[in-house]
């Protein structure tokens, strides 16, 4: 079906993409190399596949000259508020970002089909194609790259970093896009109590806000009163966009236009903080439902559908059955042909949220891309399909994995004593039989692994660590639960509590965190070793409630983060060791902490190690002596006390059309360096 | 005629009783699970790979109102909906409710009212057929067809035909739009696109309520076939389709048309499943998400309560339609003679 309809307009596209390259290579001396990261013809410059300007005319000694998608002026005009398009030379930043396509130069046209499962679920790996930020994580995931900033500079003691914006530089509905949106952005709306009650805690460094200042149109400053080097891979890696239109939001805000009221009331709205909330919703999230979708009745008396953005791609439509898009007419990127990026003319979003639906889809290759809410259980019947559907499955290792922990300050005093005991959680990890696992629950794809906090674990890290007590080992978790007195002493086959009453260990797990068949494994081995262990599938939010009441004996959720997303967060170092959704543990030792010592149980001294040793991390500059020193002291203090049991690290489906081109082998199918960023969506093109 | 309208005031206040208790009793059951939209809410956001605290939660959870007692909330739901006829906002969709249902809870009714409609109009016939022939190939293969479709489920059927479609003509036939009108305004050709997709539903829909309405109907009708007055009918001659529509097929319909609301109720029931499965954007399928994916209250609140009206006023319309019919009805009732 989509073939059909997606026939004629690439042809046109090249045509005249052909065409305009024709009367360029006349009128020029020096044509610019069009290279590709395949083919880089020995041109490489300060950051890796992508230039700036001038810098790539200078290495390859040409001159670019720029052309455009042929339909540009048609999706233009389906942007509700846009005017006529200016020539191209006038939308694009006399600074654009030269981007190295992957393999080869793309042809314009085509309508990207995509599914999410709703309007503000299971769509992060949709947004983060159209996505663009300060700067972003090369494919590599350790180098960041300029993106929307052209370059950056930090001070001495990493309190202040300084952004340079591009000039000429544009939203995309023409305005000028300056420092003065960045400053709107954190200071009008994030830090305004009438529209954020409390900052959020991203928002922060060492729980105060930061400055931001603009120093000039094209400079701004954030200044922390901490040390915070974690700022930029922040940027690189967070779905919040540092800026916002001022010039658009700016009409409503009360602070800004004194009139803000009065332009809302003539649009239908009590103030104006209402009319700013329906289009920017109260979220950095670009998935929040637009006024399109809010209330399309007010539609005709506002200026524009939505507020302008400076991403790849522009909703168009957005309904409770999806959204449209079309490519963003004033788009900063250039191929190194001079193309105008997105090569894309148009995106288009459907809802599915049923997983038999989804798989059927795929099947039929009804759209073009998905990695989100495929499961590694989808991954044969979808691979079985690939050649007839047209579509390629790569099977890829994840970051965050299935995790198990032990209560160890179980609200059970008697139970308390068990679980706290480290000889306990050496025994219980000894007694996981991770191989059988890994055959039955992961078809034998993934690997065994410990946690460490840390996914992936740093090459400088001894491997010793990611493997520690994770060998099948369950006469020596016999010997060492004899040891520690925990034996049967009713002689019901099972051991039994220090005071000789029954020891039952209970799950309670989520699907969502967990694969059933894991934690049926897991009882069994455990129960192999004479520990009783029974479990119960809940929903999610029953989970979280008993968790959240340390009603739990077990805790168990996907968890683990990459060491660029630990320099800006450290909510796996400090108790309960995670967030509320996540998978928490020691719930007593933060009660103790936060209540200055009267509630709850003091903490060992290893949870004092821990924060220290992240304090440290965040303060050093990443690959430093000093930073590697205190990654690997979290890393053996997290392995060693084993308040989480790693299990198995299994990859995950990442399915796209064939069609599909310059689409990258992904290095990890995950939220952590968000989404599909990495691997840059706008020079994605479409070969029907 | 007095106390006939008393009889109709009687059951006019009866429905606006059973609205609001059952609006109740829908806030009052969501209650008791736990977790709220607001942290359902952010749960879709964590799961996106947000970093949430519990103060998140709590923060929401004022600005949605979510602080105050359930009873309050649902009074104020319910003193919105009566006195200005607004639903509010979805907690979870963040859009106004009479905006969002607007149309789609008018295709749902319209697609169970088909299915009914489509159901009678074979049962009916079918039923009396079977009941009074003694042809057992014709007999049997009702019973089959008709057994057939209580003892599948909708959703299997669903999920066979969209296979067999997928594997024949590699369309999943999913949705009720095709994609160039999923967004269009209302034109003939929309019309046209939404039946060539709406067909699918209200069959998947129709086969289980035609078998149920069939072997009711074949009931019924066996009842009356035995009764006297049938045999003193034929003993003064009257035989074939004459005997059969004059008398025991009246009788036997006339409960059916009784239960027409429980009927409605029942299709209704089934819509949700086969909604998801087929992704129609319909206000099943929004009843499904509210109620066990997202726990919102007033989308909920406010389909079930479009339901329970529509079952309320179709029982309301036979109820008055039978009273004048026959006069014993309201007279048992309301007592006198």
């Amino acid at each position: 079906m989509t073939l059909k309809k997606l026939g004629l307009l690439p042809l046109a596209g090249l045509a005249l993409v052909m065409l305009q390259a024709g009367t360029a290579t006349e009128a020029l001396a020096a044509p610019c190399p069009a290279i590709t990261v395949a083919s880089d013809q020995g041109i490489a410059g300060a950051y890796p596949q992508q230039f700036e300007l001038a810098e790539f005319e200078k290495l390859a000694n040409c001159t670019l000259t720029f052309s455009e998608n042929p339909s540009i002026g048609k999706l233009n005009g389906m942007i509700v508020g846009n005017t006529s398009l200016p020539p191209l030379a006038e939308r694009l930043p006399d600074e654009p970002l030269v981007v190295a396509p992957y393999d080869s130069i793309g042809k314009y046209g085509g309508v990207f089909d995509m599914i999410s499962n709703n309007t503000e679920a299971g769509t992060s790996d949709l947004l983060s194609v159209r996505h663009v930020n300060l700067v972003r994580f090369s494919d590599d995931l350790t180098t960041i790259v300029p993106n929307i900033a052209k370059g950056w500079e930090w001070n001495d003691d990493f309190t202040q970093l300084t952004f340079f914006l591009r000039k000429g530089h544009k939203w995309s509905d023409g305005a000028p896009f300056t420092a003065d949106d960045i400053v709107f952005w954190y200071h009008s709306l994030n830090m305004d109590k009438n529209i954020f009650e409390k900052p959020k805690s991203f928002m922060l460094a060492g729980g105060k806000p930061w400055k931001v200042e603009a120093l000039d149109p094209q400079t701004v400053r954030f200044t922390t009163e901490v040390p915070y080097p974690g700022l930029l891979s922040h940027f690189a890696s967070h779905y919040a966009q540092a800026f916002q239109p001022k010039h658009f939001l700016g009409q409503f805000h009360p602070d800004i236009n004194p009139d803000a009221d009065k332009v809302a009331k003539a649009a239908g709205f009590e103030s104006g903080y209402e009319m700013l909330l329906f289009y920017y919703g109260s979220s950095d999230w670009t998935d929040v439902p637009s006024p399109m979708l809010r209330d399309p009745s007010k539609l005709p008396k506002l200026p524009a559908n939505i507020q302008p953005s400076l991403e790849s791609f522009i909703t168009v439509s957005d309904t409770t059955e999806g959204r449209h898009y079309v490519a963003n007419p004033y788009f900063f990127m250039v191929d190194t042909a001079g193309n105008q990026l997105p090569y894309i003319d148009e995106q288009d979003e459907v809802y599915i949220n049923e997983n038999e639906v989804r798989i059927l889809k795929a099947i039929n290759g009804e759209f073009d891309y998905k990695y989100q809410s495929l499961t590694l259980p989808d991954a044969p019947i979808l691979m079985d399909n690939q050649e007839k559907g047209g579509y390629t499955i790569e099977l890829i290792p994840p970051i965050s994995s299935s995790v198990i922990g032990i209560n160890v300050t179980s609200a059970d005093e008697e139970k308390r004593k068990v679980f706290s005991n480290i000889k306990f959680r050496q025994a219980m990890t000894l007694a996981m039989n991770r191989d059988e696992i890994n055959e039955v629950a992961y078809y034998g794809l993934g690997k065994p692994v410990q946690y460490t906090g840390f996914s992936p674990v740093p090459e400088f890290v001894d491997p010793k660590w990611e493997n520690y007590l994770i060998k099948y080992d369950p006469a020596q978790a016999k010997s060492l639960l004899d040891e520690i007195g925990v034996v049967d002493k009713d002689g019901d086959g099972f051991r039994d509590l220090l005071n000789g009453s029954k020891l039952v260990v209970n799950i309670q797990y989520a699907t969502q965190g967990i694969p059933g068949t894991v934690v049926e494994l897991i009882a069994q081995h455990w129960n192999d070793v004479g520990i009783k262990t029974i479990f119960k599938e809940v929903t999610p939010d029953e989970y979280r409630s008993a968790q959240s009441a340390n009603e739990l004996d077990v805790m168990m959720w996907t968890t683990s983060q990459p060491l660029a997303i630990h320099l800006g967060n450290n909510d796996l170092f400090l108790p309960p060791f995670n967030t509320y959704f996540s998978m928490t543990n020691g719930l007593l030792w933060k009660q103790y902490i936060d209540s200055n010592g009267e509630n709850g149980l003091k903490p060992p001294q290893f949870v004092n190690d821990l924060k220290d040793g992240i304090n440290e991390l965040q303060a050093a500059v990443a690959g430093t002596p000093e930073s590697n020193a205190a990654v690997n002291k979290l890393v053996s203090n997290m392995a060693e006390n084993l308040l989480f049991f790693g299990i198995i690290l299994a990859p995950g489906p990442v399915y796209h059309r064939n069609a599909l081109k310059n689409f990258p082998t992904f290095k990890t199918a995950s939220y952590e360096f968000y989404r599909t960023y990495p691997y840059r969506g706008p020079q994605w093109y479409l070969d029907e | 005629m007095l106390r006939f309208g008393q009889f109709v005031i009687t059951r006019f206040f009866l429905a606006i009783v059973t609205l609001l208790t059952v609006s109740f009793i829908v806030f009052t059951l969501m209650e008791m699970v736990p977790a709220n939209c607001a942290e359902r809410y952010l749960s879709y956001k964590s799961f996106q790979g947000g970093q949430i605290s519990a103060e998140d939660i709590a923060a929401e959870e004022r600005r949605l109102g979510l602080d105050k007692p359930y009873v309050i909330r649902w009074a104020s739901w319910v003193g919105n909906v009566f006195f200005k006829g607004d639903f509010g906002d979805s907690c979870i969709l963040r859009v106004s409710i009479n905006q969002l249902l607007g149309q789609k809870f008018l295709i749902s009714l319209g697609l169970c009212l088909t299915a009914l409609i489509l159901a009678y109009s074979i049962a009916i016939p079918a039923g009396i057929m079977s009941a009074s022939s003694s042809n057992p190939y014709l007999n049997n293969s009702i019973r089959f067809v008709s057994y057939l479709g209580l003892a599948m489920p909708n959703f299997l059927l669903a999920l066979m035909i969209m296979l067999l479609s997928t594997v024949l003509f590699g369309d999943s036939l999913t949705g009720l739009f095709s994609k160039e009108f999923r967004d269009a305004a209302w034109s003939w050709a929309r019309v046209r696109d939404f039946m060539s997709r709406a067909w699918l539903p209200v069959f998947i829909l129709g086969w289980s309520a035609t078998a149920f309405a069939l072997q009711t109907v074949r009931a019924l009708m066996a009842d009356e076939n035995g009764k006297l007055y049938v045999t003193a009918a034929r003993a003064r001659g009257l035989s074939g389709r004459q005997l059969l529509m004059r008398y025991p097929a009246r009788h036997a319909l006339a409960p059916i048309i009784n239960s027409l609301g429980f009927d409605l109720n029942r299709v209704f029931n089934e819509l949700p499943i086969v909604a998801l499965i087929l992704v129609l954007t319909e206000s099943g399928a929004l009843l499904i998400e509210a109620l066990a994916r997202s726990n919102d209250q007033q989308l909920a609140g406010a389909i079930i309560f479009l339901l329970t009206a529509s079952i309320v006023t179709l029982n309301f319309i036979t109820d008055i339609l039978l009273a004048l019919i026959d006069p014993r009805i309201w007279k048992s009732i309301m007592g006198g003679g």
